[in-house]
């Protein structure tokens, strides 16, 4: 465990060493919570109301706020599998004392942290003064807990992508394709309490919006029932990739070829 | 002639390079082409929702997305060291165009080919196809649509890119550039103020990219029609200005490099 948060410990310093870098990844979310912001205040004034399916203007933004935090914070690790399976790097660090995935687990962590805690602050600020005063602590609170659940299940998903690179030599693709269906049905464009009907059922039986829906949803309107429904579903989801994970990583051990040099 | 004859050979190179992993770039063309779809989805559930805004619809939307996945696909297929050219700055990695008797601008940024870029094309007049403007008329203005936005697209970037040659490193801030420029070309920009739009139309030209070209598609007017010809002319001249005056300042590391 101790080497683990060590590597944690070790990224956040990474990622701090850099601070025009650091500050310059920020300046993204502020740009698309603009956008955002854009797009829905308009459709607020045309639509002549102060309420669509239950979410206001300040709710949409601070929705997307939450949204983007998560999303340019989540891990990118599928991209250094990929490389460290391509280039054959994988096989140097199989043989080191640590736990493969979970080596990434921790890279990743300390990477999504110091990302997402930036992108809070810099969201918080330009949110606040788009939309008003931030939601209530319950709802930061509710989504804090789900955001664990939503990261872990981001990881996985990158990991499989990324372990992907044992049997086909193009991986980026899949993670634009899982991107675009965390934007879609995971509720990151366009909250699901818009979908109609048939889309929301299909929406809420795929895992997609417990990565993405859950920790947003709850931050702008906390909802006990919701909460737990939610966890509940990011629990099972947990499992059944985390499972998936291990079983892959085992069979793609199968598949490595070292030629020595 | 020469300079014509030198990039079509670069071209074809980077084709055959390719075609050297038909497999990859197969899979590359088809996961971007389904790539744009599901983020097209968005905008068929909100016109779904709210019909139109401000003049724009389902169609009008189709239309932007053909115009800016064709501009940014044959920048990307063709042009594709343009999103990199920072890296190669910064890297040392000119020595190389430096030393052959060619353009060096059109040699780094025609050197590097996105597989991608051709899944973007395909997509882009797929999406103008049906998007119902698809006229006699309506492909002239679409091209010369496309045409500025692959102007600007290379323009506007290089153009940041080239500061790396007085700041240092600036991938970041070309990384900001070119999400910015990307994020706000796919929005119509009738959703923002008058400043924004200004901003728009100049610092970060995203306007000249989607709103501008699609609004001239729709229905011609000298307005936009000058507003995109003297905009991708200023960006791409001024682009060359620039790298030019930087590569004066350009220093060698030295550094042993392979160019494949």
């Amino acid at each position: 465990m101790k080497k683990y948060l060590s590597i944690l410990s070790m990224q956040i310093i990474n990622n701090i060493a850099y601070p025009g870098d650091f500050l310059g990844r920020s300046i993204s979310i502020a740009t698309f919570i603009f956008i955002f912001a854009g797009l829905w205040g308009t459709t607020f004034m045309i639509a002549n109301t102060d309420v669509i399916n239950g979410l206001t203007f300040p709710n949409m933004v601070w929705y997307f706020m939450m949204a983007e935090t998560l999303e340019l914070g989540r891990p990118r690790i599928n991209r250094t599998i990929s490389e460290q399976v391509k280039n054959g790097e994988v096989a140097y660090i199989l043989n080191k004392p640590y736990n493969f995935l979970l080596y990434h687990f921790s890279a990743g962590l300390g990477d999504g942290a110091v990302r997402m805690t930036l992108n809070l602050i810099v969201g918080s600020i330009v949110a606040w003064i788009l939309a008003g005063a931030p939601p209530p602590l319950l709802g930061w609170l509710m989504a804090f807990v789900t955001l664990i659940g939503a990261w872990i299940l981001h990881f996985c998903f990158m990991a499989l992508i990324g372990l992907a690179a044992f049997v086909v030599e193009e991986t980026n693709s899949f993670e634009l394709i899982y991107q675009k269906l965390v934007f879609i049905l995971g509720g990151f464009l366009f909250p699901i309490d818009m979908f109609p009907t048939w889309l929301q059922n299909i929406s809420y039986a795929l895992p997609f919006p417990y990565m993405m829906y859950a920790p947003a949803r709850l931050f702008v309107k906390p909802d006990v029932d919701l909460f737990w429904r939610m966890l509940g579903g990011q629990v099972f989801w947990v499992a059944v990739f985390v499972f998936l994970l291990a079983f892959v990583y085992q069979r793609s051990e199968k598949y490595l070829t070292v030629n020595g040099g | 002639m020469r300079q014509v004859k030198f990039i079509l050979a670069l071209w074809k190179a980077n084709i055959q390079a390719a075609m050297e992993f038909r497999a990859a770039f197969f899979t590359q063309v088809i996961f971007m082409m389904i790539n744009n779809g599901v983020y097209f989805i968005f905008w068929v559930l909100y016109f779904d929702k709210f019909n139109a805004v401000r003049g724009w619809d389902i169609n009008t939307m189709m239309l932007l997305f053909g115009i800016a996945a064709s501009a940014w696909g044959i920048g990307a297929f063709f042009f594709g060291n343009f999103i990199s050219l920072a890296e190669v700055i910064v890297g040392g990695r000119l020595d190389y165009y430096l030393s052959l008797p060619r353009p060096v601008l059109l040699h780094v940024l025609a050197s590097k080919s996105i597989g991608s870029g051709m899944g973007d094309l395909i997509y882009g007049i797929g999406s103008f196809m049906l998007s119902g403007y698809f006229t006699p008329d309506g492909t002239l203005r679409f091209l010369l649509g496309v045409f500025a936005g692959v102007c600007i697209f290379i323009g506007f970037l290089v153009i940041v890119q080239s500061l790396s040659f007085w700041l240092g490193n600036t991938v970041a801030l070309s990384q900001f550039a070119l999400s910015a420029l990307l994020t706000f070309s796919l929005y119509p920009s009738v959703l923002f103020d008058a400043t924004t739009k200004f901003i728009l139309l100049t610092i970060i030209p995203a306007a000249l990219i989607g709103t501008i070209p699609a609004e001239f598609v729709r229905e011609f007017s000298w307005q936009s029609a000058i507003q995109m010809v003297s905009g991708s002319l200023v960006f791409l001249f001024l682009s060359i200005f620039i790298f030019k005056l930087g590569l004066k300042r350009y220093e060698s590391g030295s550094a042993i490099q392979v160019e494949v």
